[in-house]
């Protein structure tokens, strides 16, 4: 069933001479998948910064000294840091995915001189600093090199 | 006669000098298996109920008079298969507008965001006709092409998750075609535009769902116009630290 | 308030901007390890210790990238996250109330960025 719009959506700024029904958004949100692929790309808003805030705390454990970096490190073996962990992921991955595919065609044909890579190059593009990034931050942290 | 099926059609109804609140009206038809959804609305009004009010015209997906919301989803009327459907059809009002009567919406609030992006070439000086028309090479017309294909159909609004929220947003189509002519090597109005995308209607409320370019029929895009455009107007406004405007403001 | 979150919408648009493209590149290194590997116990002994992690951030240059690489991990994820939330809200019918709630979600994510330039400097 459709729900109602704000009341003034689409309004013009004089009214016209009939009364009209009030604006109604489409009969199929929030049923729609891609409606609700939308709404959740919107929401992982609350992930990233529960996220960010998440490394904050990690970064002052860590500032503080050895005890406290290993008791934060003890932490994160709890199935709640796990669970928020794993979700994180998720929906970095997700976000990444819609947002990748969606930059390119965000790029104009030209900004003075300058030209953007073709669409398809600059998909792979993005998506090999990704998987690098991903590789190199992994190595490191995980002990392969340095 | 025997490829005549029936179908129901649902259509939502409202007549402001009778009705409180817009209602639903349940029509069964005999459907040729070609029909596009618009042959069955003319059927109804022309054989059923000629009461019933919608907007049409071409019946080729060009005029962009014909915008109604089928099972949900904001379509052409002309241009959608009946065959894509079951026998149980629901056609409503554009999305996101207010409704005149029956399937007719108030399109004066577009025309007033559409004016608002200046939609014209804007240049300081007009070269002097003897100088001869003005040239554009290939790759400068593909620069905004794709985005003066608008037929100004509106499903663009009926579909945008901000246009249903936010009064004052430019919307897809106004913003795009306002793009359209920052693109375009002849236009000299970027500022000005700028200036508009930055305003009330601020086209930074885009929040790049993509709905808009998913239910496009003419592919321009707008999702695609409205976030090149977010980029290009950053950049006037760093732009604006560095370099005096030109003329006073 | 409407008038300057207008007059702001570029910074915010470049933050966000760069929290979503930076942050989801970044994020998914430091998720599958400090997230995920060590408390699983899949990396090997002493990788994330502290006096290997603190040898890192000792480097001359070594430790000036790996702090501007935890600034970003820090500060990005906020800036994509506020605005996105915004949007969110916007979306969920709190179009109203956005004056208030969108320098509220700004300010958040403006002090973690502050605190994460104290912590990465203090290390």
């Amino acid at each position: 069933m459709a729900q109602p719009a704000n009341p003034h959506a689409m309004a013009p700024s004089r009214p016209g001479r009939t009364r009209t029904a009030p604006p109604m958004k489409p009969g199929n949100w929030p049923s729609s998948t891609r409606y609700r692929t939308y709404l959740a790309f919107d929401f992982t808003g609350v992930i990233y910064l529960l996220a960010g805030f998440a490394v904050l705390g990690a970064a002052r454990a860590f500032a503080k000294g050895p005890e406290a970096w290993s008791a934060l490190l003890a932490s994160y073996r709890s199935p709640l840091w796990l669970l928020f962990h794993a979700l994180a992921l998720a929906s970095v991955v997700f976000v990444g995915v819609r947002f990748f595919g969606l930059f390119p065609k965000a790029q104009p044909a030209r900004i003075g001189p300058a030209k953007p890579p073709p669409r398809p190059l600059l998909h792979a593009m993005l998506y090999a600093a990704w998987i690098g990034a991903t590789v190199l931050l992994c190595a490191i942290l995980g002990g392969a090199i340095l | 006669m025997s490829d005549l099926k029936k179908k129901t059609f649902v259509v939502t109804r409202f007549d402001p000098d009778k009705d409180q609140v817009p209602k639903t009206q349940s029509y069964e038809i005999p459907c040729r298996p070609e029909w596009k959804v618009l042959d069955a609305l003319n059927y109804i009004k022309d054989e059923v109920d000629g009461t019933l009010s919608h907007r049409w015209s071409c019946r080729m997906a060009v005029c962009g008079s014909c915008g109604m919301m089928v099972n949900g989803e904001p379509k052409l009327t002309c241009k959608t298969a009946l065959s894509d459907y079951g026998d149980h059809v629901e056609i409503g009002p554009l999305a996101n507008f207010p409704v005149i009567r029956d399937l007719v919406v108030e399109l004066e609030g577009f025309m007033e965001k559409f004016k608002a992006v200046k939609p014209w070439i804007i240049r300081a000086k007009e070269a002097a006709p003897e100088e001869g028309p003005y040239r554009q090479t290939p790759e400068e017309l593909a620069a905004f092409k794709q985005f003066s294909m608008c037929i100004n159909c509106m499903l663009c609004y009926s579909a945008c998750p901000v246009v249903a929220q936010e009064p004052d947003f430019l919307g897809p189509a106004a913003a795009a075609l306002g793009h359209r002519y920052d693109m375009d090597s002849r236009d000299e109005g970027a500022e000005e535009r700028n200036a508009v995308f930055r305003g009330d209607g601020t086209i930074f409320h885009c929040s790049y769902a993509n709905e808009c370019s998913e239910v496009c029929p003419k592919n321009v895009d707008p999702a695609a116009a409205i976030n090149q455009a977010k980029l290009l107007a950053v950049l006037d406004w760093a732009k604006g630290f560095v370099v005096p405007r030109k003329g006073a403001k | 308030m409407k008038t300057l979150l207008l007059k702001i919408e570029p910074v915010i648009w470049l933050l966000f901007g760069a929290g979503i493209m930076l942050g989801t590149i970044l994020l998914p290194g430091y998720l599958l390890t400090v997230g995920l590997g060590a408390p699983l116990g899949l990396l090997p002994e002493g990788a994330l210790s502290y006096e290997r992690l603190h040898g890192m951030v000792s480097h001359p240059l070594g430790g000036l990238v790996f702090r501007l690489v935890l600034l970003a991990l820090i500060a990005l994820p906020l800036w994509k996250g506020a605005h996105h939330l915004r949007h969110f809200l916007i979306d969920m019918g709190g179009h109203g109330s956005d004056a208030v709630v969108a320098p509220l979600l700004y300010l958040v994510a403006a002090v973690g960025s502050v605190l994460a330039i104290l912590t990465v400097v203090s290390l």
